[in-house]
């Protein structure tokens, strides 16, 4: 009991050890697609602990939300974290949320960052937080359609037992649910986590930013919070990615070795889908803000297909 | 097993073909279209060979082929060239908006669950799987060639339409004679080229090819 819970703890600090690392190989494999050096990998671990010991200042306008909200922000992230499959199946917390919490978990981390972003009533925050209710809006509902694709297949809403499904029978890893709630749960990540066709991560200032318009008020210890904890939805949108649909190597004992097996494939799935996108985001071009519901609307059909299939071909 | 890897596997071709099918309604410029289609073929040829091999009847091979070379190679080029000739053109305003089109297309789909739902329960075919996603694939093109505005992309539309009647040809009944088919592919060259001079018509008469203005008497 004790042993499973230390392994819960051990599976948050990886995912928060791992997921600057994340951003930052993606950041330094997209550099190197693009011929430029880039910057080290391990750029960001420097960027949160800078960021951490620097001071806070916060306009006057701000109100408590405005404190609070990066809190709330982190906390929700994490608590994610403690509901998806990473590195081992039948966790301990595997049972008390299924998908449904997953989605609005993330959903109030994304409502809490709109609402800061609205809090000191800058221009920017405000323009930042009305696009992202705009995408959250499309995307939300999409996510939670794609894995009810996966979950109707396993006959349950629980993220544990839908990996369990596909490992007790991996033809269903390429029946067409599954295909086409892959590919609508990877244009939701692109543009839950503000990757290139939605937003762009490399800038700080463009009048079409998103997640940066938010967060411009924000400075020390709490942007620190922010900006890992949106490293952090990446990583959890990519272990979603990883291990719904392609569950093998997850541990399915609680043994070192097991474990240690389901380390190595998390981090080799988290590389292969961040070379993926970083593919991705050198071949296109951002999408104008107005074709970006069009794009999730895309998604969202392909989910409302993967159910449709997944339902009717029982 | 066979017949498990055979429905996986045709069930899998007919959404990838579903897929490119509805990646079309998302996509503005006519070279996208093409490129589609083009795709969209492809994963048909490939869908034909493997229904040539799991379902042992070796003419699908040649069907295959007669497929691909069509569809993969000589239509795209063709379109390429008119599109070139043309000016590229833009899908810029379709009579209903690209998000619209979108989930219309996903209804139209669930549609052809629904109709094809007693088709589906009866059969005893190991390809029923692809059954209703073929009828949904000619759904789309249908939708395509009538929200479309330019002459181009209603083309592109009723090609993706022969696209998804050939798909369900092939897993209703693992192929038709051979001779039926090359007939089929010769009527879709035969309808291509003479929609081709229709349109180099259209565009010599209005300089566009948008057939909105067909409507108007003066122009």
């Amino acid at each position: 009991m004790i042993i499973s819970y230390l392994l819960v703890l051990f599976k948050i600090l990886l995912a928060l050890l791992l997921a600057p690392g994340l951003v930052g190989y993606v950041r330094w494999l997209k550099a190197r697609l693009q011929n430029r050096r880039g910057a080290p990998p391990w750029l960001p671990y420097y960027e949160l602990s800078k960021l951490f010991g620097k001071e806070v200042v916060m306009s006057n306008n701000a109100s408590w939300l405005f404190r609070v909200a990066p809190y709330i922000v982190f906390a929700s992230a994490v608590a994610v974290t403690l509901l998806i499959p990473l590195i081992a199946t039948d966790m301990p917390f595997d049972r008390v949320g299924d998908l449904l919490l997953v989605v609005y978990l993330l959903l109030l981390g994304t409502f809490f960052l709109a609402l800061a972003g609205l809090d000191p009533g800058t221009a920017f925050g405000g323009m930042g937080a009305s696009r992202e209710m705009t995408v959250a809006a499309i995307a939300e509902p999409t996510i939670a359609l794609a894995i009810f694709g996966l979950a109707l297949g396993a006959g349950s809403t629980n993220l544990g037992r839908i990996v369990s499904a596909t490992l007790a029978e991996p033809g269903v890893a390429i029946s067409p649910g599954h295909l086409l709630a892959f590919v609508a749960l990877f244009i939701v990540t692109l543009a839950e986590t503000g990757r290139l066709p939605v937003d762009n991560p490399a800038t700080h200032l463009e009048l079409t930013m998103i997640h940066e318009a938010m967060v411009l008020e924000y400075s020390g210890r709490y942007l620190a919070l922010i900006e890992w904890a949106s490293w952090l939805k990446l990583l959890i949108f990519f272990a979603l990615l990883a291990n719904l649909f392609v569950p093998w190597g997850l541990a399915a004992s609680h043994s070192p070795a097991a474990l240690a097996l389901g380390v190595i494939a998390l981090v080799v799935k988290l590389a292969v889908l961040g070379a993926v996108v970083a593919i991705a985001e050198t071949r296109v071009a951002k999408l104008r803000l107005f074709r970006v519901p069009e794009l999730l609307s895309v998604s969202f059909v392909l989910a409302l297909l993967a159910v449709t299939s997944s339902f009717l071909l029982k | 097993m066979n017949d498990a890897l055979f429905a996986q596997l045709s069930t899998l071709g007919s959404s990838l073909a579903l897929l490119f099918g509805i990646t079309l309604l998302w996509r503005r410029s006519l070279s996208a279209y093409i490129s589609a289609f083009r795709w969209q073929s492809a994963a048909l040829s490939a869908l034909l060979v493997a229904i040539g091999y799991l379902g042992d009847d070796p003419e699908l091979y040649f069907v295959a082929i007669f497929f691909a070379a069509l569809k993969v190679i000589a239509l795209p080029y063709y379109l390429t060239r008119m599109e070139k000739q043309l000016g590229g053109e833009r899908e810029s305003q379709p009579y209903v908006n690209v998000a619209t089109s979108l989930i219309l297309s996903g209804l139209l789909v669930l549609l052809a669950y629904a109709v094809t739902r007693p088709l589906v329960i009866v059969s005893t075919l190991p390809t029923r799987g692809g059954l209703p996603l073929a009828v949904g694939l000619i759904f789309v093109g249908l939708f395509v060639v009538v929200t479309r505005k330019k002459a181009l992309t209603q083309i592109v539309g009723f090609l993706v339409l022969e696209n998804g009647i050939a798909l369900l040809a092939a897993l209703a009944t693992f192929g038709i004679p051979l001779i039926v088919e090359l007939g089929v592919f010769l009527d879709v060259l035969m309808g291509f080229l003479v929609m081709q001079v229709f349109v180099y018509h259209i565009h010599g008469t209005f300089e566009s090819i948008d057939v909105d203005q067909l409507s108007e008497l003066r122009y």
